[in-house]
């Protein structure tokens, strides 16, 4: 049977433009004198923490001093005092600021705390109102409202770009880079930049949640300290900084947190580990619950493998998944016609399109177009098959769904997450996990 | 809901309008909503039996309904009297017995019931238990809301 | 009503609803919904045929039926009303009168549904939506059998 779902999706092709919350603007937010502000992350170079940089005599008050980050010199400029806020003194003398990358050049700036990473869409931003009296409006690119929090968006080109001679150019950061170049030595003695750890790796994890919506929790906080050191020594070799700028280098970071086989059909060797789960099995029907469930195909993997081992079993799984178009695939999937796993080989079919699902087989799932924050109608399980699922929910849906697993499942009854994956309660669980899985039964003592 | 439900009523909804209206008719983005409908002035509902349970709401302002059941009725109706509500009715009901046709060719045993109609401002329906697949049409005279709640019995 | 002579003499084609004396084919309309009655109503009367009745559920249609026999010469059903289903009447109507004419109307076109209609002695079924000439076609076709 033709693939009827995907062709009536791609029908027409005057859709017309549904409102979606379309997150094309992403903003490093910090506060300053009491109110907040956002910059645009592609300005950001990245969140520092500056302890000690070279005080500079003749130049303007807001000129803080020169910094070298790793080897450039750039100059550091405090908005509060720029802006004419009031400014409260350190008293460890660790000032928070943020390293912008602008046209020309480098420049640091001082603000009173960073925030987080937010992602709008930019048709929300509103133009500037002269109402938000604490700074000149023309260094005001828009207001945007978010969460209950209204932000001024800072404009740094207009700030400190070459068009607007705002902060005197010429004469103080010519005449700064001209006195360093004049005094050599000073270069040597500006401190190394102190990129606290911890802000890095919140920045991290704010980045993670704007771009992939990947929320770090005790989930899959295991997997994000071991992937924190390893992409500072990856990025260190490359001469990169630490920071994610974009979702490309969002999915980098991730790239080790995906589990195998999640999207394509289980090899054999790897299929033999999740039967070394399935040890033994006494009930007549068999339940399945494979929310994220995709294209279908650990769907029907996980399905044939266990009739291979079980064939007499009634099975009925309850696979799904808010991805539409991926959702639409799965009842019609066809197979690459090269490594069909032995298993799998008795369910497939020569199709006009390929090689296809054997009704055999699929009548025992159902599909199913679900959010699974919306209410789940599956029966007590047998097992539930949610791989790199729970990571992708914010945290207090995390906590809700793996409540609900727990109270979905039989006291017999398996849990498998994604291999980077854990359930929060661990003690309301015991881990049986093996190499190819992240595995759990209930705890039932 | 399950997958291989919701071609059908896309398709349905888009040849019936099409076809009674004689009109432009574009599909928006689907989506999925929980339990809970805010209903936008007129709802025409059409309950489903037999391996499932469920309904479908047809939601759409007063004005687009008027104006709907006017090109239905070839003659301008000026507010939602009796004619007009069973103009809106009968059409939930053609595209629901499209779709519950297209189902039935398919394999899927369903049933409908006689459709049922409602109006007013600030109404809600609750179907308790279910998520809707929402699948909005827009015609030039509005928008119609169509929205598909069936859950498996287990 | 309208009669042969409100017709153009030079337009040799009698209207559809007209049997061979002249008179109007009485026909009765068993829909839930206003909207459809009033819709076949007016495809039928623009082809000179008369209404002889309007039910709306299952139960109406048997005791119009059985009120204006014998003089009514078909029926349009429709399948999913009120009380009672539209094929349930269609096989009661059957049994009161067994050469009755009756045509299904509906919007479901289950291939089961069509097929159990026909074996109950249905003369035809049509699947909405309607348009004046599926109908016309349909219910001329019914009346010869």
């Amino acid at each position: 049977m033709p693939n009827t779902i995907e062709k009536t999706l791609l029908m027409d092709q005057e859709k017309l433009p549904v409102k979606q919350i379309k997150q094309d603007f992403k903003m490093v937010t910090f506060s300053l004198g009491g109110k907040d502000y956002g910059i645009d992350i592609m300005k950001v170079k990245e969140i520092a923490k500056f302890s000690q940089f070279t005080y500079v005599p003749n130049t303007p008050p807001f000129v803080r001093g020169v910094y070298n980050l790793r080897g450039e010199i750039i100059s550091i400029i405090d908005l509060r005092i720029f802006f004419h806020l009031p400014v409260e003194k350190r008293k460890d003398g660790v000032e928070n600021g943020l390293i912008l990358r602008l046209e020309d050049y480098i420049i640091g700036v001082i603000v009173d705390s960073i925030d987080k990473v937010v992602g709008i869409a930019s048709e929300d931003i509103q133009p500037p109102h002269p109402i938000f009296g604490d700074i000149n409006v023309k260094y005001i690119s828009g207001v945007v409202e978010y969460k209950g929090t209204l932000y001024l968006i800072l404009d740094v080109e207009k700030l400190f770009g070459k068009e607007e001679q705002t902060v005197q150019k010429a004469h103080t950061l010519e005449a700064l880079e001209g006195s360093l170049r004049e005094k050599p030595g000073l270069g040597s003695t500006v401190k190394e930049s102190v990129l606290v750890g911890q802000t890095e790796k919140d920045f991290i994890r704010e980045t993670l949640k704007t771009f992939k919506s990947f929320h770090v929790t005790p989930v899959n906080e295991k997997w994000l300290e071991e992937r924190y050191e390893q992409w500072r020594a990856e990025r260190g070799k490359q001469g990169r900084d630490l920071q994610i700028k974009s979702v490309e280098e969002a999915d980098e970071f991730l790239r080790t947190f995906y589990s195998p086989y999640t999207d394509m059909v289980w090899p054999e060797d790897f299929a033999n580990s999740f039967l070394e789960l399935i040890q033994e099995f006494s009930g007549k029907v068999f339940s399945v619950w494979n929310p994220g469930c995709g294209k279908g195909y650990e769907t029907y993997s996980m399905a044939a493998l266990f009739l291979s081992k079980f064939p007499d079993a009634i099975l009925k799984v309850w696979a799904m998944d808010n991805d539409l178009l991926a959702i639409s695939t799965a009842p019609n999937l066809v197979l690459p016609p090269e490594n069909i796993p032995s298993y799998l080989l008795p369910y497939t079919i020569k199709g006009k399109q390929g090689i296809g699902i054997t009704s055999q087989l699929k009548d025992r799932i159902f599909f199913e177009y679900h959010d699974i924050l919306h209410v789940n109608v599956v029966p007590e399980c047998d097992l539930i098959l949610a791989r790199d699922l729970v990571s992708f929910l914010s945290p207090a849906d995390q906590g809700k769904i793996l409540e609900e697993f727990y109270d979905k499942l039989k006291p017999s009854g398996i849990l498998i997450l994604g291999n980077h994956e854990e359930p929060i309660e661990t003690g309301k669980w015991v881990r049986i996990s093996n190499k190819s899985f992240s595995a759990y039964r209930k705890n039932i003592e | 809901m399950r997958v291989e439900y919701i071609n059908p009523f896309v398709e349905s909804a888009y040849n019936v309008l099409k076809e009674v209206l004689n009109c432009q008719v574009n599909r928006g983005e689907l989506y999925l909503k929980s339990t809970s409908t805010p209903v936008l002035g007129v709802a025409a509902l059409v309950g489903l039996a037999g391996d499932v349970e469920g309904r479908i709401l047809f939601d759409m302002s007063k004005e687009t309904a008027i104006k709907v059941a006017s090109v239905m009725n070839g003659e301008e109706l000026k507010e939602l009297d009796d004619l007009a509500k069973a103009t809106i009715t009968e059409l939930a009901n053609m595209i629901t017995a499209q779709a519950v046709t297209k189902l039935h060719d398919l394999g899927f045993k369903f049933d409908l019931t006689p459709p049922a109609i409602f109006t007013g401002d600030n109404m809600e329906v609750t179907t308790a238990e279910v998520e809707a697949l929402i699948v909005p049409m827009v015609i030039p005279y509005g928008k119609v809301e169509i929205n598909v709640a069936i859950r498996e019995r287990l | 009503m309208k009669t042969k002579m409100d017709f153009p003499a030079i337009n040799d084609r009698r209207p559809e609803g007209l049997k061979e004396d002249g008179t109007p084919y009485r026909v009765l309309i068993v829909d839930d919904s206003m909207f459809v009655t009033k819709q076949i109503g007016q495809i039928l009367t623009s082809e000179g045929f008369e209404i002889a009745g309007v039910a709306s559920d299952g139960q109406e249609a048997i005791d119009k039926y059985k009120e204006l026999y014998p003089n009514v010469d078909l029926v349009t059903m429709d399948i999913t009303m009120p009380k009672m289903d539209g094929v349930t009447a269609l096989e009661k109507i059957m049994e009161f009168d067994k050469n009755a004419k009756v045509v299904m109307i509906s919007a479901l076109g289950k291939q089961d549904l069509v097929k159990k209609s026909l074996l109950l002695g249905a003369k035809n079924y049509i699947v909405k939506p309607l348009d004046r000439k599926k109908v016309l076609e349909r219910i001329v076709m019914s009346l010869k059998k």
